[in-house]
């Protein structure tokens, strides 16, 4: 299970958003399986199906995750026209060049759908050893709260 | 008196799990050729001909090696490397 507090899962959903019709990303600081820091990033391959992050903003947020003491617990991107769930190109990229094994294991990859605007539906993946498993979203009041499942 | 290098975890079963190691090189190629010395198959994850993967990105301190002088970055004692996947993807 993944924790995001309300006002993180927002902003995480207004960046998808503001990205639209584009793909957006950024990076979940956090530890225990909570979010504590969201990260908003840009897309340095701008496109309705593609997404890279910019190697240098990844670099200095993922810095800060560990100068702030916590560590990647997860990255997010949306799927402007797909649904929330990781592509065949999603899963390649999870993983170092031609090889199975995960470049970022344990980090949840949260995939925001943005096919109905009005309502993007968000959910998390683990992907290794050659598997996509579903981890829960859970958002939350506060950090120490739950109030709902997605 | 070398260079630090943190290794990124998928390659950490090549470096007996190991986070970080040192070695001694005066650039990215020669750095490469040392971790491959002490660590076999490192080379092979980390470059293609010559050449960085792509989707591999190396930053020496706080640089990236892309808009420096690429595989001829020129290091130093003390420096600290990193190699960091890329985070990419798309559907």
């Amino acid at each position: 299970m993944l924790m995001i507090t309300k006002t993180d899962f927002a902003r995480i959903l207004d960046h998808c958003l503001a990205g639209y019709p584009h793909e957006a990303c950024g990076l979940l600081g956090g530890r225990d399986g909570k979010v504590a820091k969201v990260y908003p990033m840009k897309n340095a391959r701008p496109g309705p199906t593609t997404y890279e992050m910019d190697p240098e903003e990844q670099f200095r947020v993922m810095k800060d995750i560990r100068e702030e003491g916590l560590a990647m617990v997860g990255m997010f991107h949306s799927h402007p026209g797909g649904h929330a769930y990781p592509s065949s190109v999603d899963v390649e990229k999870a993983y170092w060049p031609g090889t199975r094994l995960p470049n970022y294991p344990s980090a949840v990859y949260v995939i925001v759908s943005l096919l109905d605007r009005a309502n993007p539906v968000a959910r998390g993946y683990l992907i290794e050893e050659g598997k996509v498993s579903e981890i829960p979203l859970t958002v939350t009041e506060r950090q120490d709260s739950h109030i709902s499942m997605h | 008196m070398g260079v630090k290098v943190r290794i990124p975890t998928p390659l950490q079963k090549l470096t007996n799990g190991k986070a970080e190691v040192e070695c001694s090189a005066r650039n990215i190629t020669e750095l490469v050729d040392a971790l491959e010395k002490d660590y076999p198959g490192i080379k092979e994850r980390l470059s293609e001909g010559g050449k960085v993967r792509r989707f591999i990105n190396i930053y020496v301190n706080d640089e990236d090696i892309r808009f420096v002088n690429k595989e001829e970055t020129v290091l130093k004692d003390g420096d600290n490397i990193s190699i960091v996947p890329a985070i990419a993807g798309g559907c």
